[in-house]
C-alpha cells in the first residue's frame, strides 16, 4: 500500500509541476501575444499617418493643380492629353475636361505649327526641358499665341511616361512686341527724315544756285530786249545757259527724291559679295566711259551680314562712282578701283573701296561726309553723306582715308550674323 | 567811271557767268574769277571798280579776302557780298568788317545793279579824294623850308609884320615868300590857303 500511495503522490506532484509549467508558458505566450498585438497596432497607426500624409500631399498638389492660374497639362508621347487643370480648360476653350482629355493636343495647335510642336514634344520625351512658342486656335476658334514650358515626368524606375506642360497666353505680349518693332522702324524712319531735314537747308542752297543763274540770265536778256540793242544771235548763249541750269536744278531734285523715299529698311541675311558684284554692275557704264577698271578682291567664305541689300548696294556703287569720277577729274593714268571684302573678327565684315586717284586733301578729310560738300564741278555733295547715314543705320561705320602713295580709301563695316542673330532669324521665320 | 570794272568772284561758274551777263547789260566792264585766291593773284590796286562775291566760298572765304586786301593795300575796292538764305549773320559780320554792302539771294536785279553803281561811285569818290590828297601833298612838297615856315605862320593868323618880326626878316621878304606860296599851291585867297593847309594836315 505504501508503495502505491507513494507512486500516487509522486504522480500528483509531477502533475502539479506540469500544470504550473504549462501555466507559466501560457502566461508568457499571452504576454508575447499582447506585445505583438500592440506592436502591430502601432505599425498600423504609423501606416495610417503615412497614408494620411500621402492623401494630404495629393490633395495639396491637386489643389495647386486645380487652382494654378496657368494651364497645366499632362500629355503622353503621342500627344494625348492625360490631365488638364481648369485654367487649361479655359485657355483652350473647353467646357468640360472630356472636351480635351483623351484627345490629341494638336487639335488646338495651328496647322503650320504642328510639326514644330511635335519636334518639341520629341525633345521632352528624350529628356530635355524646352520652352516654345506657337500659334494656337482654341476649341472656340480664337486664334492666339501661346508659350509652353515643358518638362519630362518620370516614374519610379526613371522612365519618362508623360510631358508636364505649363502654357500661357502671350498674345498681348506678342502684340506689344510687334508694336515695339513697328515703333522702332518708325523711329528709324523719323531719324532718317530728320537727317533729311538737316539736309533741307543744304538742298535749298544747292537749288538756289541754278535758280539764281537762271534769273540772272533771263533778266539780262530782258534788259537787252527792252533796250532794243540786242540781236537774236546774241541771245542764244544765255538762253542755252538757262536750259542747262534748269536741268541742273532738276537733277538736284531727282537726287533728293531718290534718297528721301520713305523706304523702311528691309533687313535680311545678305551675302556681301553678291551685293558688291551687283553694285559693280551698276557702275559699269561709268567705268567704261571713264576708262576705269573695277577689280574685286572678295573673301571667299565669310558670314552673312544683316543688311538691307539695296541700301548697301547704293553705298558701294556710290563709292565706286566717286572713285571713278575723282580719277577722271585728276586725269589719272591708271584708273583702277578695287573693292575688297574681308571678315573682321567674329562679328564684322569690312568692305573697302580704294582707287589710284589723287586721294583726299588732308584738310578736307573731315568734311567729305558733310552734306553738300563736293569737290566735283557739278556734284550735289549728298552721296557720301547719305552713304554714311545708311552705313550708320546698319550699326556700322564709314571712314575715309588717303593712302600715302596716293589714292583714296573708303571702308565700312557691317555686322556679321552671329549665333544670336541667326537664332532670331530662325525664331522669326517660325512665327511668320 | 567808264573804266570801272566789276570783279565777280563766285566758285559756281554758272552763277558767275550769269552775273556777268546781267551786269554787262548796263554796259559795265566785268571780270569773273572762280576763287578769291585767283582774284588776289592778279589784283591791281590801281584798277577802279567794285567786287561782287559770294560770302560762302570754299578755300579763301570772302571775309578772308576782304581782310587780306585791307592788310596788304590799305584801300580796297568796295565789296558787295551775295549771301544765300540764312547767311545774313555772315553778311552783317562782313559789313562790320568793312564790306560796302550785301544782297541776299534771291535778289532783285535792279537792286543789285543799283548797289553796284553806288559802289562804283563810292570807289570813284574815294579815288578822287585820294588823288587830290596826293596832289596836295606834291604841291606842299614843292615849298622851300622858309616858305613852309611863312605858310605855317600865315595859317596861324599872324600878320606879315608879325611874321617878319618872328622870323627876323623884312616885311618885304615875307611878302615875296607869301606870294610864292600862293602861286605854288595855286591858292587864290587866304581862305583857300588855310583850307588846303588843313586838308594836307588831315591827310
Amino acid at each position: 500500500m505504501s508503495e502505491w500511495s507513494g507512486t500516487v503522490w509522486l504522480g500528483a506532484v509531477a502533475l502539479v509541476l506540469l500544470l504550473t509549467l504549462g501555466a507559466i508558458i501560457l502566461v508568457y505566450l499571452l504576454m508575447r501575444l499582447r506585445e505583438v498585438r500592440q506592436r502591430l497596432s502601432d505599425r498600423e497607426a504609423e501606416h495610417e499617418v503615412v497614408l494620411d500624409r500621402l492623401q494630404e500631399n495629393e490633395n495639396r498638389l491637386r489643389a495647386v493643380f486645380e487652382s494654378e492660374p496657368e494651364c497645366v497639362k499632362l500629355q503622353s508621347a503621342d500627344g494625348t492629353v492625360l490631365e488638364i487643370n481648369p485654367a487649361g480648360l479655359a485657355l483652350i476653350g473647353a467646357e468640360q475636361p472630356e472636351d480635351i482629355i483623351g484627345r490629341k493636343i494638336f487639335v488646338i495647335v495651328a496647322p503650320e505649327y504642328r510639326d514644330y510642336y511635335r519636334e518639341n514634344m520629341r525633345r521632352v520625351f528624350a529628356g530635355e526641358s524646352v520652352v516654345y512658342e506657337f500659334k494656337a486656335i482654341t476649341l472656340k476658334g480664337r486664334s492666339c499665341w501661346m508659350e509652353s514650358h515643358a518638362v519630362p515626368l518620370r516614374d519610379a524606375r526613371g522612365n519618362i511616361h508623360a510631358l508636364l506642360g505649363i502654357t500661357r497666353d502671350i498674345t498681348e505680349h506678342k502684340w506689344a512686341e510687334e508694336q515695339a518693332r513697328r515703333h522702332q522702324s518708325e523711329l528709324t524712319r523719323v531719324a532718317r527724315l530728320s537727317t533729311m531735314g538737316e539736309m533741307a537747308t543744304g538742298i535749298a542752297h544747292e537749288l538756289n544756285q541754278p535758280l539764281a543763274a537762271i534769273a540772272n540770265f533771263a533778266r539780262g536778256c530782258l534788259r537787252r530786249l527792252r533796250g532794243g540793242e540786242v540781236t537774236c544771235a546774241e541771245l542764244i548763249v544765255p538762253l542755252e545757259e538757262i536750259c542747262q541750269q534748269a536741268d541742273r536744278a532738276g537733277e538736284v531734285i531727282r537726287h533728293v527724291r531718290d534718297f528721301v523715299r520713305k523706304r523702311v529698311a528691309r533687313m535680311s541675311a545678305v551675302d556681301i559679295n553678291l551685293v558688291v558684284r551687283s553694285a559693280v554692275r551698276l557702275t559699269e557704264l561709268e567705268s567704261r566711259q571713264q576708262y576705269a577698271h573695277v577689280g574685286l578682291d572678295l573673301a571667299p567664305q565669310q558670314p552673312r551680314v544683316w543688311a538691307d541689300s539695296i541700301m548697301i548696294e547704293q553705298v558701294v556703287s556710290n563709292l565706286i562712282r566717286n572713285s571713278i569720277e575723282a580719277m577722271a577729274e585728276a586725269r589719272s593714268p591708271h584708273r583702277e578701283v578695287t573693292v575688297k571684302t574681308r571678315q573682321l573678327g567674329e562679328d564684322a565684315v569690312e568692305v573697302e573701296v580704294s582707287d589710284l586717284g589723287p586721294g583726299i586733301d588732308g584738310a578736307l578729310i573731315d568734311q567729305v561726309f558733310d552734306q553738300f560738300f563736293t569737290t566735283k564741278p557739278d556734284g550735289v555733295g549728298m552721296g557720301l553723306s547719305i552713304s554714311r547715314s545708311i552705313v550708320e543705320s546698319h550699326g556700322g561705320q564709314l571712314r575715309a582715308e588717303s593712302r600715302p602713295g596716293g589714292g583714296a580709301v573708303f571702308r565700312f563695316t557691317l555686322r556679321a550674323i552671329g549665333r544670336t542673330l541667326a537664332d532670331n532669324e530662325r525664331r522669326y521665320s517660325l512665327h511668320h | 567811271m567808264s573804266d570801272a570794272t566789276v570783279f565777280i568772284i563766285d566758285d559756281d561758274q554758272a552763277v558767275a557767268r550769269s552775273l556777268r551777263w546781267l551786269i554787262e547789260s548796263v554796259r559795265l566792264k566785268v571780270e569773273t574769277f572762280t576763287s578769291a585766291q585767283g582774284f588776289l593773284d592778279q589784283y591791281d590796286p590801281a584798277r577802279a571798280g567794285c567786287l561782287v562775291l559770294d560770302v560762302r566760298m570754299p578755300g579763301l572765304s570772302g571775309l578772308e579776302l576782304q581782310e587780306r586786301l585791307k592788310a596788304q593795300h590799305g584801300y580796297h575796292p568796295p565789296i558787295i557780298f551775295i549771301t544765300g538764305h540764312g547767311d545774313v549773320q555772315m553778311a552783317v559780320r562782313a559789313v562790320q568788317a568793312g564790306a560796302f554792302d550785301f544782297v541776299e539771294k534771291p535778289f532783285n536785279d535792279q537792286d543789285l545793279l543799283d548797289r553796284i553803281q553806288r559802289a562804283i561811285a563810292h570807289d570813284a569818290g574815294q579815288r578822287d579824294r585820294e588823288e587830290q590828297r596826293s596832289q596836295l601833298k606834291a604841291l606842299f612838297a614843292s615849298l622851300t623850308p622858309r616858305e613852309r615856315e611863312v605858310l605855317d605862320l600865315v595859317v596861324g593868323g599872324m600878320s606879315n609884320k608879325g611874321i617878319a618880326n618872328a622870323l627876323g626878316l623884312s616885311a618885304k621878304t615875307v611878302e615875296v615868300h607869301r606870294a610864292k606860296v600862293m602861286e605854288k599851291l595855286h591858292a587864290r585867297s587866304l581862305s583857300d590857303l588855310v583850307k588846303m593847309a588843313l586838308q594836307n594836315q588831315g591827310g
